[in-house]
């Protein structure tokens, strides 16, 4: 649908809106950008299936300061180039409020550009920690940093007692991130990382990779990357009958690494934030979703709720719509959100977020480790 | 005895993959051979054959037929036609109108039809990943069973006789069948091998069909040795393969086989040996030596049979 088109649908539905309501519906544009299509789709699927169930709610209720809340929904197929245009697409539609994007590589060169328009953006998903690190006014995470989920899954690692450690990772920022965070607190700790190495994201084959770990005889894998490449080496490392156990970010944590990976997905370890979805707190809105037929258990679900939350409670807190005013209430206030209480730190991180340790099984449920 | 052992495993590994790759380069350097153009779409052709294989396969086991041979037999040769009716109506579509022109021309069209067929495959069976059921299971180790172990897995050694046989087959077709006689001609000289009576559109239509058949092999083989398809399968692929092409020296089929091959080795004994970072640096770093210092490539030689 080109966008003149789109404004005539928009205009006419806003125009019965008016009639229906009696009363001048002026709207704020939220951008909502994450992979619609492409190799991390179903990542995207969570983020946009929370950001739209918090705009309904909050459109039930009235709104913020009156006015509705419009999603803008970009597709940036987790791709840094398409990132660029599709944050320049949302530019142009004027809008002033962007909760994404996905992953960590896409959601850095779009933050500058953000940054640059005065546009204010909230990632769901993304734990790079170079993406705060800028000293950016108009950035923020609902999500915590490789820099805390690494150390867990190091920690994690360490106090099982591994003879030997390999750290392999996809060469790509959120990737390599995460593997030099697991590194680098294995060896504080004392425990002999055998191998360090990178592999190519899309890659099929690593028969190579596989033979090059049972060759150093490790016990426990780490891999900081995505699912697609994690899949594939478990089922090619089940195959050769490599025995060590893997680990992986909750970039791996999905149900399509069991389509891929089948049985050899059972037992994998992955970090991820809490069950936000098993807080009794939260039964209500875990109704709701589960009314529309959607499944709030991923991990960016509620992040995502929550990232619009967030923009709503600053634009009421601001008593504003600047990007700016919203930023600093954000960076002020103190927000009951479904992840919990949400506070900022000067740098858009949130003050506290915690990462748990589960077992992966091949039917795609998980259970806590310890 | 263990470093041995180590190498062999990287050989092996090196080796299944190098004889995929030439078999998806059989078609590179086959429509290179007789028209002079790179069909960049190939590897989309590759990947389609996979994912029909994929669902062959798929609706065999819902029907409940599950005796393997008549399951692999039944999703290869379902692969092959429809890979090969791809080939071919890519080339009736997209090449046959700008054949002649100026060169540039065809290679911007091959391009187009990867970006189409990748993003039809995208709408068609959705942009996840697929887990291909991996039928053959099992192999053989060598070694002592309490360290280092070289194994070869029955799939493995599956991929090296399909492609051996495959290889046979083609290498026979093209000097003893009268079809592989009208190629080499086309191959030679386009123009005259037409004023010799030679039907040289259906002579170029069978150059395709046979080069997406071997790709519709080489899609079922990879797809479950791999365990996995996506459409993006293809691009990275037909890449690796038209550099094993080139490699060997375009336009020449032992070429197209042993350039696979160098590529395969390479790639597995820098992963091996130095590590996976580098293991595309080092395979295109090999292209460029061989192509400063033999342009034709390997087993090319210009102005003789292309074919």
């Amino acid at each position: 649908m080109n966008t003149s088109v789109k404004k005539l649908v928009t205009a006419v539905s806003a125009s019965v809106a008016m009639l229906g309501a009696g009363q001048a519906a002026a709207e704020i544009k939220v951008g909502i950008a994450g992979p619609m299509t492409g190799p991390v789709a179903q990542y995207g699927d969570m983020q946009f299936s929370g950001a739209r169930m918090a705009i309904e709610r909050i459109n039930q209720n009235g709104g913020v300061m009156g006015e509705q809340l419009e999603a803008v929904e970009v597709d940036d197929v987790c791709d840094p180039k398409q990132a660029v245009t599709v944050a320049n697409r949302l530019v142009n539609d004027g809008v002033r409020f962007v909760v994404g994007h996905l992953c960590s590589s896409s959601t850095q060169p779009a933050s500058d550009i953000y940054e640059d328009e005065g546009i204010l953006m909230i990632t769901p998903a993304s734990t790079s920690p170079d993406i705060t690190d800028r000293g950016y006014e108009l950035v923020f995470r609902t999500i915590g940093l490789d820099s805390m989920q690494g150390p867990v899954a190091g920690a994690y690692l360490a106090g099982v007692n591994p003879e030997r450690v390999a750290v392999v990772h996809d060469k790509q920022q959120y990737g390599e991130g995460i593997a030099s965070a697991v590194r680098d607190t294995l060896e504080e700790a004392g425990v002999e990382v055998a191998m360090f190495e990178g592999i190519t994201a899309g890659d099929k084959d690593f028969s190579s990779l596989i033979t090059k770990l049972k060759q150093a005889d490790v016990d426990y894998v780490y891999y900081g990357g995505y699912h697609p490449e994690l899949g594939l080496i478990l089922r090619q490392a089940r195959q050769a009958d490599l025995d060590a156990t893997f680990m992986g970010p909750e970039g791996v944590g999905n149900k399509d690494i069991n389509t891929i990976a089948g049985e050899a997905s059972e037992g994998l370890l992955v970090t991820l934030p809490p069950s936000f979805d098993e807080k009794a707190e939260n039964q209500a809105l875990v109704q709701a979703f589960a009314d529309k037929g959607e499944d709030p258990s991923g991990p960016f679900v509620l992040t995502s709720y929550t990232a619009v939350q967030l923009v709503a409670d600053g634009i009421e807190q601001a008593q504003s719509t600047d990007p700016f005013d919203v930023a600093a209430a954000l960076r002020q206030g103190s927000f009951d959100t479904p992840i919990g209480t949400v506070q900022y730190d000067d740098k858009g991180d949130m003050k506290a977020f915690e990462f748990v340790v589960y077992e992966w099984h091949s039917d795609g449920s998980k259970t806590p480790v310890n | 005895m263990q470093d041995l052992l180590y190498f062999f495993q990287q050989l092996i590994n090196g080796l299944t993959i190098g004889s995929a790759y030439a078999l998806i380069a059989i078609g590179y350097t086959m429509v290179y051979g007789i028209i002079g153009m790179i069909n960049f779409a190939h590897g989309e052709i590759y990947m389609i054959g996979a994912y029909t294989a994929l669902i062959t396969i798929t609706g065999l086991a819902s029907l409940g037929v599950a005796w393997l041979p008549l399951v692999l037999l039944v999703a290869l040769i379902c692969a092959m036609l429809v890979s090969s009716s791809m080939g071919w109506a890519v080339e009736r579509v997209a090449y046959r109108p700008v054949r002649g022109r100026h060169r540039l021309i065809p290679l911007i069209s091959a391009i187009g039809m990867s970006i189409f067929l990748q993003n039809y495959v995208h709408l068609a069976q959705g942009s996840r990943n697929i887990g291909f059921p991996a039928l053959i299971e099992g192999g053989f180790t060598f070694g002592p069973a309490d360290s280092f172990q070289t194994s070869i897995s029955y799939m493995q050694i599956t991929i090296f006789i399909t492609t051996l046989i495959c290889m046979t087959a083609l290498s026979l077709f093209i000097s003893r069948s009268r079809t592989g006689r009208a190629c080499r001609a086309v191959s030679q000289d386009l123009g005259m091998a037409n004023l010799l009576g030679i039907d040289t559109n259906r002579i170029i239509s069978a150059t395709f069909i046979i080069g997406a058949a071997l790709a519709a092999v080489a899609g079922l083989l990879l797809g479950m040795y791999y365990g996995s398809i996506d459409p993006l399968f293809g691009f990275i692929a037909g890449l690796k393969a038209f550099t094993a092409a080139v490699l060997g020296g375009i336009g020449s089929i032992p070429g197209a086989m042993l350039g696979g091959l160098i590529l395969g080795v390479s790639e597995s004994m820098t992963s091996g040996y130095l590590s996976g970072e580098y293991k595309d640096v080092v395979s295109f770093g090999l292209l460029i030596l061989i192509l400063l210092f033999k342009p034709t490539g390997l087993l090319g030689k210009p102005e003789v049979e292309k074919i």
